[in-house]
């Protein structure tokens, strides 16, 4: 089954070791608040912005999830120190469009995929079956992989903070965009793909269409 | 799009430590049996009350052997047609935590098996899917992926899906639920007004949704989602959320709130989920269907409590009886119909409710097949 897909606006930042414009500050005034923010909380609340998304069902997605708040609980139980709530509230997968949704006062459906390098094409998978109940959903996909002691476990990923959103609606008209020949850009990490290289190919001057195969 | 299909629940297995079948499971909770457990092993200072599989194969082992027991239990052939849909908020974390504790560092650690894609991949490895997909929002994971399954079905995308509900037990979970302050020291007394705190455990719950039905099959006849945009680990107290959840799950089924006979509530035994829960509960029940939440006997297995729980809902469908409150002795919220007692009753349609961490809600609704 082949679904296509109208991207309505795109958005997208990376960096080797840490974004530094996302414009906290700006989009987060209450300082309580933002302190508790994680990278990928920063990051996503940057792009919902860029992308003009204020409220509506998203589809949000990370491999690898919290994985600084993992490794600084992982490192507290290690040297018997107390582990912080703060910490442990913040490693759920969810957490980044968890502080979005209370920020934006989003009360609808907010699901969270982690499928391994095919974590952006199951979010653009699911995106598209959600999107033929006839809504606008933001598509958004995160990974921050800059911890201490990264280098360990990491040889290939040179974008340690990585981040797309593609606001979509379903359309019956003609697919311009496909996704056959999907490169690993700069080497971010695969599992942003399929929506990196879409967010990078569109024209705002033409309709971006993609055919999304189930 | 117009969804047409219905979808049923046509196979089921579970391991938690309320039993290593769906039968036992069943009587454990509807005769009090709880496997909750105090145990000294996580952390030597304090001695939550925690759940730990009935089994002693190993956790990996285990997951193998639920879905080879669909297989064996229902009429398919293999897993070439089946969307697999796992809902997990660990994944393998486990594995990375015994390994990092030993080498005190990240080198030994394969990333395809730390993260939560760790649990299909394991699963890859033994049978043939279609296609996977896994889902981690923290409490509600596998709730949220019997919600995509049902989606998926009704819209007519796949032939069929398995639901993997998993969870195993972690330092991180145990620590960081004690860090949090919420875990008790006894089995858990969710909706009483001296409870005092959860039981984390772990569980495997595995469904297969299909939209030919065999003789007693369960349909899932709709399903609620909502975000409370509330607080981090905090409900509503109102429990605007599971308001909102609950109510869709209905508009989703098209049957009104008088229509449910029975509610599997989240029930956790922390005092902000359940008061939240029971508010919500008699705001939209005013008819005061049965209520209870069988987490004093198999603990909140967390990702997995979603497809534990739809377990539990089927068996109630097809045994036409209702859980008890196992531990309740003095309710909170005196609107709520909580039995004390399991009996046998006439019930057409359950709802099962699954909350979590970031105001994660999902409701889902299943009924007797016609």
């Amino acid at each position: 089954m082949r679904i296509n897909l109208e991207i309505l606006e795109s958005a997208y930042v990376y960096h080797h070791r840490e974004i530094e414009e996302l414009n906290t500050k700006e989009l987060v005034p209450n300082m309580m608040t933002r302190r508790r923010l994680t990278r990928a909380a920063k990051i996503a609340i940057y792009l919902a912005d860029k992308v003009s998304f204020l409220n509506g069902r998203i589809i949000y997605g990370s491999s690898f999830g919290e994985l600084s708040a993992t490794a600084n609980i992982l490192n507290s139980i290690n040297s018997k120190e107390s582990i912080s709530p703060t910490h442990f509230q913040n490693s759920v997968y969810n957490t980044a469009v968890s502080y979005l949704s209370m920020l934006s006062n989003n009360k609808n459906e907010i699901l969270t995929i982690s499928s391994g390098d095919n974590t952006s094409l199951n979010i653009l998978k699911s995106g598209a079956i959600k999107a033929l109940d006839g809504d606008t959903l933001l598509l958004l996909a995160i990974e921050t992989l800059n911890i201490d002691k990264i280098e360990e476990v990491n040889s290939c990923i040179d974008a340690l903070e990585c981040g797309v959103a593609l606001k979509v609606r379903f359309t019956e008209k003609e697919a311009i965009i496909n996704y056959d020949n999907i490169k690993n850009l700069d080497n971010t990490p695969k599992s942003l793909s399929h929506m990196l290289n879409i967010a990078k190919n569109i024209h705002m001057d033409k309709p971006n269409i993609i055919e999304v195969i189930l | 799009m117009k969804i047409n299909n219905k979808v049923f629940i046509t196979t089921t297995s579970s391991i938690s430590c309320a039993g290593d079948n769906d039968k036992t499971l069943f009587a454990n909770i509807c005769d009090g049996n709880s496997g909750i457990k105090q145990d000294k092993n996580y952390f030597f200072e304090e001695q939550p009350a925690i759940g730990k599989l009935s089994s002693s194969d190993a956790f990996h082992d285990a997951l193998i052997l639920q879905c080879q027991n669909i297989l064996e239990q229902s009429k398919l052939e293999n897993f070439n047609d089946t969307l697999l849909i796992i809902g997990s908020s660990v994944g393998g974390m486990n594995a990375t935590e015994e390994i990092y504790f030993k080498t005190q560092n990240y080198k030994d650690i394969d990333p395809n098996f730390h993260h939560i894609n760790a649990i299909a991949n394991i699963l890859n490895g033994e049978f043939d899917f279609y296609h996977d997909i896994s889902f981690s929002t923290a409490c509600t994971s596998s709730a949220n992926a019997i919600g995509y399954a049902y989606e998926v079905l009704s819209k007519g995308i796949y032939k069929n899906a398995l639901v993997v509900g998993v969870d195993s037990l972690s330092k991180i979970t145990v620590g960081g639920f004690l860090a949090l302050g919420v875990l008790s020291s006894e089995p858990c007394k969710p909706f009483d007004v001296a409870r005092d705190g959860m039981n984390v455990a772990e569980a495997i719950a595995c469904l297969l949704l299909e939209t030919e039905p065999p003789e007693n099959a369960v349909e899932v006849c709709g399903v609620g989602y909502s975000s409370d945009a509330y607080h981090m680990t905090h409900p509503h107290p109102d429990g605007k959320g599971a308001i909102s959840a609950m109510s869709r799950a209905l508009k989703s089924a098209s049957i009104t709130p008088e229509q449910i006979e029975y509610i599997n509530a989240h029930g956790t035994g922390t005092i902000a989920n359940d008061r939240a829960e029971a508010n919500a509960i008699a705001t939209l029940f005013p008819n005061q269907p049965y209520v209870s939440s069988t987490k004093s006997i198999t603990g909140h297995t967390l990702g997995a409590a979603g497809a534990l729980e739809a377990i539990i809902s089927c068996m109630v469908l097809k045994e036409q009886k209702y859980p008890k409150n196992t531990f309740l002795d003095i309710p909170e919220n005196i609107n709520l119909n909580l039995p004390l007692m399991s009996q046998e009753s006439e019930i057409n349609y359950v709802l099962s409710n699954s909350f979590a961490f970031g105001g994660n809600n999902c409701s889902l609704v299943f009924g007797k097949s016609k």
